[in-house]
């Protein structure tokens, strides 16, 4: 069911997931388009999600903008200022460095995984800020078996950290091992099922990935003799229009929907970057969930040697990383 | 007392198939063909094959390899084109499965599906004779003059400028016919492929017991997949077949011929846990084009597509991008089919082709089954039906029904 609108207020709006932004020419949404794109969110019960440019919007907006509940998503150091819902919990702050300090009480931190190793103790001193840390790795794509070692002792070593954290009563919020921690089900990003993104062109795309590579005139497959000519899902006039909706739902991902590494983003986005299809998770996704998820149940079972903890939880032992690898044959 | 039955595949589940599209280029231009791209222009160069069996038989031990045995299938246009090619590709991979000391040198066939035009031909008798033990080749032949030549028509002598193919006004019955009795005296039992389009329905009866009258005892036949079926079409199907199933059963043909539309199997509700298999082995299987890409199948390579674009799972450099095969070898049934199908209450038997469903899909996916054969499978389950209903009392009333049951060969689902 969908319950979060996402609406690009610029083509150079934020990147806060898994793909870059690539798109540097500013193209500030109409105003005419961002009322009728809250009017659509109020009619159909959506949460508003703003993803914000680096500069400061035409004051005639802010009107606009606060006419509805939102959640803010912005660049690190450019908190917009509206006057209304400054302290908002909810609201993000997006960046693809290491801040000085952390000012949201929600931070997406996206580098690539050779970053991330060599900026693991910075990374680290996050935990303590009080703030939930949403770090998104940018080149999953280059993950390789090799790595596998790698990944797990740097999560294995912030495992000790978060457990020093939750010893001193200040439970950590980190997604790729707390997460997990406190699901029962899967919780994953749900782009066209739970969410749609309005593009500043007034079209909506599964999530803003979807509208880089059309605006970039990026083809998904390796093969590709033509560009992706339209990625939208519907537009403003005409409502959504999602073909073949159904695949993005878990029940029909033959690979996700037995599988319990519940904090994966199951992205869809890099599902049909890799894949081809967008079902279907590559290796390099379903390795990364699972060392997140083993990890998690490490820190699980180390934070009970303490007292008790999440009794209803159970993460059970498992003997592979990719479900490929166990899927059921016929 | 025994009612004959089609052939299963040799080795079937246990082996690889392994396919060069050694040449996208055929004498004819069948009006039905789902190769779309069909040209002069794309012949497998000796060095792509080679590279490519040395890939395949450099990862003996991958679990995409790691079958028991292999067929190595040879695919057009027209295979036989390229004899020589063909002929050297064959050569070198004897010569690797010895030098390797390889898992498949005891296990492997070479196949072959031809339009039977130049089967005559002293190359094509020499390789014949070279590899008979280990040859598999299936002649297409459609039946009548009338309605072979329908359909499998001589291209025209001249290409378009982007080298692609069109068809003419001359049938090629024919040239195919006089061969049948050559190739039927080489592969004894050798079964051919008939296909049926929209114009094709009205004579199939009579062109099933053509192909029984040359001595081919197995036909192997099906509607085309493709949305090309015209409103009443499924009732003058179940007409024709119950046409069939009469001059079957009632000529006698039953214990000696089989006809691929009859089988006790088909027509039955599924189970959507039990019986969730898919029914395609893209994937499985491996094809390799003259560019040296390689697909799941033939049917994902690009000349075999109306609107999408190939779907390339490797190259012979680079090898195969296992994250492209995921899709595949994860399908099942259930996930990939509508409400309709999976509550359908004759399931059993309805084919789907994944390339026709990637092809015809709404978004770039292999989840989605095109089911333009809907009424033409109930049609067929129902002439099915009567088919077993009435062969069953005539086998009652010649007190041969208890030997029959007790006798019959226990039949493997029937995949693609």
């Amino acid at each position: 069911m969908l319950q979060y609108l996402v609406i690009l207020l610029d083509n150079t709006s934020v990147a806060y997931c898994h793909a870059d932004n690539p798109l540097k020419e500013r193209n500030l949404m109409p105003l005419e388009t961002l009322k009728k794109g809250i009017l659509f969110g109020m009619k159909q019960n959506l949460m508003i999600q703003y993803i914000f440019p680096d500069y400061e919007l035409p004051k005639e907006y802010v009107e606009v903008l606060e006419s509805i509940d939102n959640v803010k998503i912005y660049p690190v150091g450019c908190k917009p200022i509206t006057g209304i819902n400054d302290g908002n919990e909810a609201d993000v702050e997006a960046t693809n460095a290491i801040p000085e300090k952390v000012k949201a009480r929600n931070l997406v931190l996206r580098l690539t995984f050779n970053e991330m190793l060599n900026q693991k103790d910075e990374i680290a001193k996050l935990f303590a800020s009080g703030a939930r840390i949403n770090l998104c790795i940018t080149d999953v794509e280059q993950f390789t078996d090799e790595q596998i070692e790698a990944y797990k002792q740097v999560l294995n070593e912030w495992n000790s950290i978060l457990l020093d954290l939750y010893k001193q009563g200040q439970p950590p919020q980190f997604n790729l091992l707390t997460d997990r921690m406190m699901l029962d089900k899967m919780h994953n990003c749900e782009a066209g099922v739970s969410n749609i993104t309005l593009a500043p062109n007034g079209k909506f795309y599964l999530c803003p990935a979807f509208y880089y590579d059309e605006q970039m005139k990026v083809d998904n497959q390796l093969n590709h003799h033509q560009p992706t000519s339209d990625n939208s899902v519907g537009d403003l006039e005409k409502g959504l229009d999602i073909p073949n909706q159904q695949l993005l739902i878990l029940d029909h991902a033959p690979l996700c929907r037995n599988c319990d590494a519940y904090q994966c983003r199951r992205c869809i986005w890099l599902n049909r970057k890799l894949t081809w299809d967008n079902n279907t998770p590559s290796h390099q996704q379903c390795l990364m969930a699972h060392l997140e998820r083993n990890a998690s149940r490490d820190l699980l079972n180390n934070i009970r040697k303490v007292g008790e903890f999440m009794p209803e939880i159970d993460i059970k032992e498992i003997s592979y990383l990719d479900p490929f690898d166990v899927r059921k044959e016929f | 007392m025994n009612i004959k039955t089609g052939h299963e595949p040799w080795q079937h589940g246990i082996s690889k198939t392994i396919t060069f599209i050694v040449t996208k280029d055929c004498q004819l231009a069948c009006k039905y063909c789902y190769l779309v791209g069909k040209n002069v222009k794309e012949r497998m160069p000796w060095e792509v094959a080679k590279t490519f069996i040395d890939y395949v038989l450099d990862h003996e031990t991958d679990p995409d390899f790691a079958y028991e045995s292999v067929v190595w299938d040879f695919i057009g246009g027209e295979p036989f084109l390229e004899i020589e090619l063909i002929d050297k590709i064959c050569d070198y991979i004897k010569v690797e499965l010895f030098r390797r000391n390889h898992h498949w040198f005891n296990s492997y066939r070479f196949s072959f599906s031809t339009n039977g035009i130049n089967y005559h031909e002293k190359p094509i008798q020499d390789f014949i004779k070279k590899n008979r033990e280990h040859l598999s080749i299936g002649i297409t032949i459609d039946g009548t003059e009338k309605k072979h030549d329908m359909n499998r028509v001589w291209k025209q002598p001249v290409a378009d400028d982007n080298g692609l193919t069109k068809p003419s006004e001359r049938g090629s019955y024919k040239d195919v016919v006089k061969n049948i009795p050559l190739w039927l005296e080489q592969f004894a039992g050798g079964g051919t492929k008939v296909t049926i389009s929209s114009a094709d329905i009205p004579y199939i009866t009579e062109s099933v017991l053509h192909l029984y009258s040359l001595g081919i005892h197995e036909v192997n036949i099906n509607v085309v997949f493709e949305d090309v079926w015209q409103e009443g079409d499924d009732l003058k199907f179940e007409d024709q077949l119950m046409q069939l199933a009469d001059a079957i059963i009632d000529g006698g043909y039953y214990q000696d011929y089989a006809c691929s539309f009859f089988s006790e199997h088909i027509g039955k509700p599924m189970d959507p846990e039990r019986d969730n298999q898919n029914w395609c082995g893209a994937g499985k299987m491996l094809s390799v084009d003259a560019a040296g890409n390689l697909y799941p199948c033939t049917r994902f390579a690009q000349y075999s597509l109306r609107d999408k674009e190939a779907w390339i799972i490797g190259n012979i450099k680079d090898g195969i991008d296992k994250n492209k095969l995921r899709p595949f070898l994860t399908l099942d049934r259930t996930t990939q089919s509508p409400q309709k199908c999976i509550e359908c209450e004759v399931a059993s038997g309805c084919a789907w082709c994944q390339g026709e469903n990637y092809d015809a899909a709404k978004t770039h996916t292999v989840f989605e089954r095109a089911t333009a054969i809907c009424l033409m499978h109930k049609a067929r389950v129902r002439a099915n039906n009567y088919y077993w209903n009435k062969l069953y009392r005539k086998l009652e009333l010649e007190d041969l029904r208890e030997q029959y049951e007790a006798n019959k060969r226990e039949m493997k689902p029937e995949i693609c």
